[in-house]
């Protein structure tokens, strides 16, 4: 079985963003940190953060837990892979926690395998940078089934990806939240709350429906996806309260200042997870304006993620 | 020198705003080093009267003038707005204005938004327009309002060669002919980058490559955004120090001719 490669402490070359200056609630010095030639960048990137963790574990690593490899329907998907890898040196992302879906949805069986191959694959061109979910359709439960025992048990993957083909609290669904407290991986799971219907998404889930699944597996690991993104984020943090089980992942395109801060502070820095989504300065971006410590962005940087990882049971 | 020309000031009906008076505004621009910034009341989007912001502005900001430049918000559908205009800028030293034609019900290519173009272009004033407030996935229940499309901000600079436009909160510009400076549109518009992406489709490297960085200027959106995105972009941007610059503040500085 291939090991998940969550290694801590990833060296990375041509970083151009250092962690210290990320983790700067103030841009003055990231300004000023910017503004020094690249070795001194490095320099600084590797000098040692006290961890807000005790024991063997380490939060220096920063993780993306939400990001996408390109389909290879797309001429450039390689060209693309490798700008995803660039822009994580140049922001100081360590590791990307990976998907990729079916361009169209829903997915079929080998739609959905052909898209974990791939990704696969992105594991072993990016070693210790690309680590991956398997994505899969709940609607075909063997071949699902099956194919996160592949992909978690045989490739090493870290988690599953859930999209919209079902709302989360429909019962074709729980056999996959089964199997992930099984192997204990998380689940990312897509989710929006609009104030209006989603025309293009009928079974879209929201907060609401994920605090729900969350009470029905207290067991589960469930990653509400990109809180940034996915239409009113005040109602999303509310509804995830009092859902401990739930993490909130803050990828999304949208820089709305204020939503980091209110996700620690209404469910707790703990339960808050750094993630992308390929909005790269606005992932980073939220973070490091979000008015936190040093020590609660280390955990949403990485330390949160981490800990989760380290949860498998294989 | 930094100059955020996306910057606002007061309430915002929808959504609790931080950092929205000026002694918390200039607090947060002075932690990010951003030197000045152009502010518009936050409350004129949803105010009917929307002078009695642009009055609640000049007002809070009365003694940061050095730091903040009021733009008014003027609605060219609403009663007396030549009064309005004419106060702003003679009362108020007001130098330029933020149009929301989506949220005031109106079209950039109704006859009375361009009498109003016209107005505030003959008086000197700069013409900012937000092609979107927020993100529509999170819009209240009241609201149905749209981004304003690309296209209809081609109409625009097209009719009004003379005028100074700011386009702001946009992206897309890379597939329009705006983003082009062979497309045969007049030189008379800006656009500011808080949406543009610096890495992966790199927008706004595309940008500078196509309109050039003369054409590019900084702005974050806050309060409404984290300024730290904004500030990031130019941080990771593959481009010459000197087009940085530009962008930073000169070009700013040169187009509202401070």
């Amino acid at each position: 079985m291939a090991v998940p490669q969550v290694m801590p402490g990833t060296h990375i070359h041509m970083r151009r963003i250092s962690r210290r200056t990320l983790l700067k609630s103030s841009a003055a010095a990231a300004a000023a940190m910017a503004m020094r030639a690249p070795a001194s960048a490095r320099q600084a990137a590797e000098q040692p953060v006290h961890s807000a963790s005790s024991g063997p574990l380490r939060t220096e690593t920063v993780i993306d837990c939400h990001a996408h490899l390109t389909h290879h329907s797309r001429s450039a998907w390689e060209a693309d892979d490798r700008k995803l890898i660039n822009a994580a040196d140049k922001l100081g992302i360590d590791q990307l926690c990976c998907s990729i879906l079916t361009p169209r949805r829903p997915a079929t069986p080998d739609g959905f395998r052909e898209c974990n191959q791939w990704t696969a694959d992105g594991v072993q061109r990016f070693p210790g940078r690309v680590l991956g979910y398997c994505y899969v359709n709940p609607g075909y439960g063997r071949e699902a089934l099956e194919e996160i025992r592949r992909c978690v048990g045989d490739r090493g993957f870290v988690g599953i990806k859930l999209y919209n083909e079902y709302t989360c609290t429909e019962p074709v669904v729980f056999p996959i939240v089964e199997l992930a407290i099984e192997l204990g991986v998380p689940i990312l799971h897509h989710a929006s709350h609009s104030h209006y219907f989603v025309d293009d998404q009928p079974r879209m889930s929201d907060g609401g429906h994920l605090a729900e699944l969350a009470r029905r597996y207290p067991e589960a690991m469930l990653i509400c996806a990109h809180i940034s993104g996915g239409g009113d984020w005040e109602w999303t943090i509310k509804a995830l309260r009092n859902a401990p089980n739930v993490w909130l992942d803050t990828s999304g395109s949208v820089t709305d200042e204020g939503t980091v801060d209110m996700a620690a502070a209404v469910v707790g820095v703990d339960r808050v997870v750094f993630g992308c989504d390929s909005s790269m300065t606005a992932g980073v971006g939220k973070i490091r304006g979000a008015d936190l410590s040093a020590q609660d962005k280390e955990k949403i940087l990485g330390g949160n993620m981490m800990k989760l990882l380290r949860r498998r049971r294989s | 020198m930094i100059v955020d020309v996306n910057a606002y000031l007061g309430h915002f009906a929808f959504r609790q705003l931080r950092h929205n008076t000026t002694d918390l505004l200039i607090a947060l621009m002075d932690a990010k080093r951003i030197d000045k910034a152009v502010v518009t009341s936050a409350a004129a989007i949803t105010y009917r009267n929307a002078q009695a912001g642009n009055e609640e502005l000049v007002a809070e900001i009365k003694s940061h003038r050095d730091r903040l430049i009021p733009f008014a918000v003027i609605n060219p559908f609403y009663a007396g707005w030549q009064d309005d205009l004419k106060i702003c800028q003679e009362d108020f030293g007001i130098t330029g204005l933020r149009l929301y034609p989506k949220w005031h019900n109106y079209q950039l290519s109704d006859p009375q938004c361009g009498e109003l173009v016209n107005a505030a272009t003959e008086r000197g004033m700069a013409i900012s327009i937000p092609l979107h407030v927020e993100d529509n996935r999170q819009q209240s229940w009241l609201l149905n309002i749209p981004d304003i499309p690309l296209e209809e901000i081609v109409e625009l600079v097209k009719a009004h060669p003379k005028a100074r436009f700011l386009l702001l909160n946009g992206l897309g510009y890379t597939r329009s002919p705006l983003g082009r400076k062979d497309s045969g549109l007049p030189s008379n518009y800006v656009i500011e980058l808080s949406r543009l992406s610096a890495v992966l489709a790199n927008e706004l490297g595309q940008l500078i490559a196509d309109l050039g960085a003369d054409r590019v200027v900084f702005g974050t959106g806050m309060p409404f955004n984290y300024p730290d995105p904004a500030l990031l972009k130019l941080e990771v941007l593959d481009a010459a120090d000197a087009d940085k610059e530009k962008i930073r503040g000169q070009n700013a500085a040169r187009w509202l001719r401070l």
